[in-house]
């Protein structure tokens, strides 16, 4: 044992003093020869005669130094120390080469790092919850009254359950009121979640109920940042919307609620009872906890009962309930997996070529030193020893290759995060970590061995006799590397066009989109969010003189036009309610249609542009004393009023209990893209918030036409606010344009990144093609100059330059079509008004493609054209 | 076995490198070479620089040890001696080659006799 371990250091040491321990060596060996020779001339021989039998008797010098060198060190070491430097003094005599080999490289590992790290963030990283897995949810929402009852009844298969509305409060404890994202909670949320409070603690059952107690709990950014950061809070006060909670707890900093960015947490019960007892208000996130050992399936089970029950029990609230359950992580990542995906397809193409086009560069290179391999063969190198040597070098530029790659990731990544749409906002902590860094090496160096081994092993194929035949004339590839080189450049295209093709969906959809008509004129609008405070302005005729007077002071500024509507468009927002109509037979409760209601004060349609098609619009004259009225949309007009004027007919709302409140219809608009451009407009009803018997919309937007440029005006607006009530935030301040602009961020990321990619493909694809057609001009400068010896013209060569440029084009493209009919389908949740096998983008995808690729081989044919014969026959 | 002389097996320079300098003290590569060449009657097939392989692993071992110094004849030279480790691993070797070789013998010897009659 101790004799080995001796060895193994003794061996270890001798890598680090190769020269002293050589020089030690070659003096021993000296003395041995002298003594040897003393001892030759001692019996007589000639001091020649001596000198030569002592070198015979001793055997090889060099074999002896070498079998010394193997026993003293670690000989596998010893040859790869040997094999790098010999690699790295190659790659400096050839710098072309070993700059394009390791760009290349890096661009496809650089590419595919910093989208694996944004990959690994969102996708693969677990929810920062206890025992993540276990977590549940479902796409609808849920009343308070429903989180009950179900929490009630599914004691069997959830170990807990809570659920988390997202609001705005007014915090009025700094220098301006500022509205801060408040979750109404359900107390379940934080024992569901299973993450304790950092200071203090969560909300107590007890606590969650109507008339509870003013507390609340503290997200971690919101208290660093407007408490900076006091460690004694819990037990003070903050004033929030108009009210004095004392605060329980703060929450860690790496807490966050599933799908939404909440600064605190109040009790729904207390904060909002009328809203927490009405179970047709399905406004709640809710979350649920397996029990250990039952499997979604199971509780799936379990859910389709409470579901019928409910039903039953609920008709016109809980009727047609299917809850569909859901991991928590797929359902957080679903919204942007597809486009990461997709993005994660498209680098790892993009690598692949890269690792195609290396391992052209390397094939070429082989190639050109195969003279070199030849004699090294002939030296007496084994062919193990030579292909070693071969991978060991193409295996450093793969990593120096991964090295940059990485770098570049960082820098990529660094700009991803920047750029990130808003689906990951809440998501901060994306950055490389040491599982991405190792696969990012793993992969050049799996590169490296893959990609260079066949050109490695190639290369050694030499038969030695028959290249140093070819002894002066240039030693060529043979049809074999031409044939594997040629492959390479054609996949190389295939897959760039997949790439193009995937990219220029994007562009088309993009385009598409962005010449949608939203219905109104965003240009020089702005809109804010104003919420009326419930402490004081619970009743109804408080709010509507509030809307008068603060309409009345913004439209008093010079060229401003301002109006009021409950959710503008675009703000992933707005309310619904179900319909009867006047005069129909009545429908059940729960089969009502559904249509998106807005209240409105002021003339909303002219600020916003909305053409009025029939009839009038809303006016200040429809007051609360006046007869009820409504303005409908085109799409309402034409779903439920075909063939009709819907001019004077009534409707009201499905659900309401009392004296029917019937609503004259007295216009039709036209309709605005609500949801997002891409989303068709839904049959919307539009009344006067002056007639409105809703208490609970203290919510508002407010639009203001401005005669030029907008921004300037944002100081006079949160003044004439503040002149009426100086604890009212104004919130998302924000032009019509940013925000259409906002509701096309994510394809344009998309669209962007993809782009990138494609492009990306596309050079390194380009390069690819240019390095295989170059070098087979050059392999054949000697064929062409005869060809134009016997008579062939200039004009003959570029033509057959070209040509096998363009074979080698056309049928990368053919079979990247064929490609991207079979993937382009995965994408078809990311294009909007064009199919995935959109003809018009093919054909145009496909006609760039060949003019790159044909350009790429016009320099390479033009040199050919310029081959001298006379200079050509001769060359080498 | 004739004129052709013995390839050495694996591990057995080794074992004569120890053999020698146990019984012959201080000696330096030239002399250990000469030693073997001599005792083995020039029967082994030696050349002499593969003895310096052998010398630096029984040294990494270990089992010798090495000084420069002053020849006879006043040239310098390295010499190896053996150490204690080294008698140790040399008694527990020439055993295992003593019982070999006795093995080796009587099989070869069983086979001689029993292929003829």
């Amino acid at each position: 044992m101790m004799d080995t371990l001796r060895q193994a250091l003794n061996r270890l040491r001798a890598l680090f003093f190769r020269r002293p321990l050589d020089e030690e060596l070659d003096a021993e060996m000296a003395s041995h020869l002298d003594l040897a020779i003393e001892e030759n001339r001692r019996r007589g021989l000639s001091p020649e005669e001596a000198r030569r039998q002592a070198l015979i008797r001793f055997g090889g010098v060099e074999q002896a130094k070498e079998r010394h060198r193997d026993a003293r060190g670690i000989p596998a070491l010893e040859i790869l120390l040997q094999d790098l430097r010999y690699a790295i003094r190659q790659l400096r005599k050839n710098p072309g080469f070993a700059c394009t080999a390791i760009l290349t490289l890096a661009l496809g590992i650089g590419a595919n790092t910093a989208i694996f790290t944004v990959i690994n963030a969102v996708m693969l990283r677990p929810l920062p919850y206890a025992n993540p897995q276990e977590l549940v949810t479902w796409r609808g929402n849920e009343s308070q009254l429903d989180v009950d009852d179900i929490r009630a009844q599914s004691g069997s298969f959830f170990s807990a359950g809570g659920a988390v509305n997202p609001e705005v409060m007014d915090y009025t404890g700094g220098t301006e009121p500022i509205g801060v994202h408040a979750g109404y909670v359900d107390a379940g949320l934080f024992e569901v979640l299973g993450v304790p409070a950092m200071l203090g603690r969560t909300l107590l059952p007890q606590e969650d109920v109507k008339g509870g107690p003013r507390v609340v709990v503290l997200g971690y950014p919101f208290w660093r940042e407007y408490l900076s950061g006091d460690r004694n809070i819990v037990g003070k006060t903050i004033p929030l919307s108009g009210n004095s909670y004392t605060v329980i707890g703060v929450m860690p900093e790496r807490f966050a609620v599933p799908e939404y960015s909440v600064d605190l947490f109040v009790s729904l019960r207390m904060v909002y009872p009328e809203a927490a007892a009405y179970r047709g208000v399905h406004f709640m996130r809710s979350y649920w906890r397996l029990k250990p050992g039952i499997t979604i399936a199971r509780a799936a089970t379990g859910m389709a009962a409470i579901d019928a029950r409910l039903a039953a029990s609920y008709p016109s609230e809980e009727k047609g309930r299917h809850t569909a359950l859901v991991p928590l992580q797929e359902w957080v990542t679903g919204e942007v997996s597809s486009a990461l995906w997709v993005l994660f397809g498209a680098v790892c193409v993009v690598l692949l070529i890269a690792c195609a086009n290396f391992a052209g560069l390397l094939m070429a290179r082989t190639v050109s030193r195969r003279r070199e391999m030849v004699i090294r063969a002939a030296l007496g190198g084994g062919r193990g020893r030579l292909v070693r040597q071969a991978l060991t070098e193409c295996t450093l530029l793969a990593m120096l290759g991964g090295a940059a790659g990485l770098v570049l990731a960082k820098f990529g990544t660094d700009l991803l995060v920047a750029a990130k749409p808003a689906a990951l906002a809440h998501l901060n902590s994306i950055a490389m970590d040491i599982s991405v860094l190792i696969s990012g090496l793993a992969v050049s160096i799996l590169t490296g061995l893959l990609f260079g081994l066949a050109p490695a092993w190639s290369s050694t194929r030499a038969d030695v006799a028959g290249a140093m035949k070819e002894e002066g004339r240039t030693v060529t590839s043979g049809p074999a590397g031409h044939a594997f080189r040629r492959t390479l450049v054609i996949a190389e295209l295939a897959l760039a066009m997949v790439l193009l093709v995937g990219a220029g969906l994007l562009i088309h959809s993009f385009a598409r989109l962005r010449s949608v008509d939203p219905g109104f004129n965003p240009s020089n609008v702005i809109s804010f969010f104003i919420q009326l405070p419930a402490a004081r302005y619970s009743e109804i005729p408080k709010q509507t003189s509030f809307r008068r007077e603060l309409l009345a002071r913004l439209n008093s500024l010079p060229g401003v036009d301002a109006a009021m509507v409950g959710d503008p468009p675009l703000n992933g927002s707005e309310v619904t309610h179900s319909l009867a109509f006047d005069g129909r037979p009545p429908v059940a409760e729960g089969d009502q249609p559904e249509v998106d209601t807005f209240c409105v004060m002021g003339d909303y349609f002219r600020v916003m542009q909305i053409p009025l098609h029939a009839g009038r619009a809303l006016a200040d004259a429809d007051r609360e004393d006046q007869p009820l009225v409504a303005v409908i949309n085109e799409v309402m007009a034409r779903k439920y009023y075909a063939g009709e004027n819907p001019i004077g007919q009534r409707i009201r709302w499905g659900h309401e209990a009392g004296p029917p409140r019937w609503m004259t219809i007295v216009g039709v608009v036209g309709d605005v893209k609500q949801y997002s451009l891409a989303q068709p407009a839904e049959p919307a009803v539009f009344t006067p918030f002056a007639q409105s018997n809703e208490s609970w919309r203290r919510w508002m937007g407010v639009v203001v036409r401005t005669p030029g440029a907008s921004a300037g005006l944002i100081p006079a607006l949160k003044a004439q606010v503040w002149s009426l009530d100086n604890q009212i935030p104004l919130n998302r301040i924000q032009s019509m344009d940013e925000l259409l602009q906002l509701s096309l961020a994510e394809r344009r990321f998309n669209m962007l990144l993809l782009g990138l990619f494609a492009g990306l493909a596309l050079t390194l694809a380009v390069v690819g093609i240019y390095g295989v057609m170059s070098y087979s001009v050059s392999e054949r400068t000697h064929e062409i100059g005869i060809r134009m010896a016997v008579g062939a013209g200039r004009s003959d060569v570029l033509k057959m330059v070209m040509g096998q440029g363009a074979r080698l084009a056309g049928l990368g493209v053919a079979i990247g079509i064929l490609g991207a009919i079979a993937l382009t389908r995965l994408m078809t949740s990311l294009l909007f008004g064009i199919t995935p096998t959109d003809p018009a983008t093919f054909i145009a995808v496909a006609v760039l493609m060949v003019a790159v690729v044909l350009l790429a081989c016009f320099v390479p044919a033009r040199r050919a054209t310029k081959v001298d014969p006379t200079v050509a026959l001769r060359y080498e | 076995m004739g004129d052709s002389k013995l390839d050495l097996l694996q591990g057995t320079l080794d074992l004569m490198v120890l053999q020698t300098l146990a019984a012959m003290g201080s000696l330096h590569g030239y002399g250990i070479a000469r030693r073997i060449e001599q005792v083995s009657g020039d029967q082994v097939l030696l050349n002499q620089g593969t003895i310096y392989a052998s010398l630096v692993r029984l040294q990494q071992r270990g089992w010798i040890s090495a000084e420069w110094g002053t020849s006879e004849n006043n040239r310098k030279a390295k010499f190896y001696s053996i150490t204690k480790a080294g008698r140790k691993q040399l008694t527990a070797d020439a055993a295992y080659w003593q019982r070999l070789s006795g093995v080796m013998g009587r099989v070869l010897a069983m086979q001689d006799g029993g292929g003829k009659r």
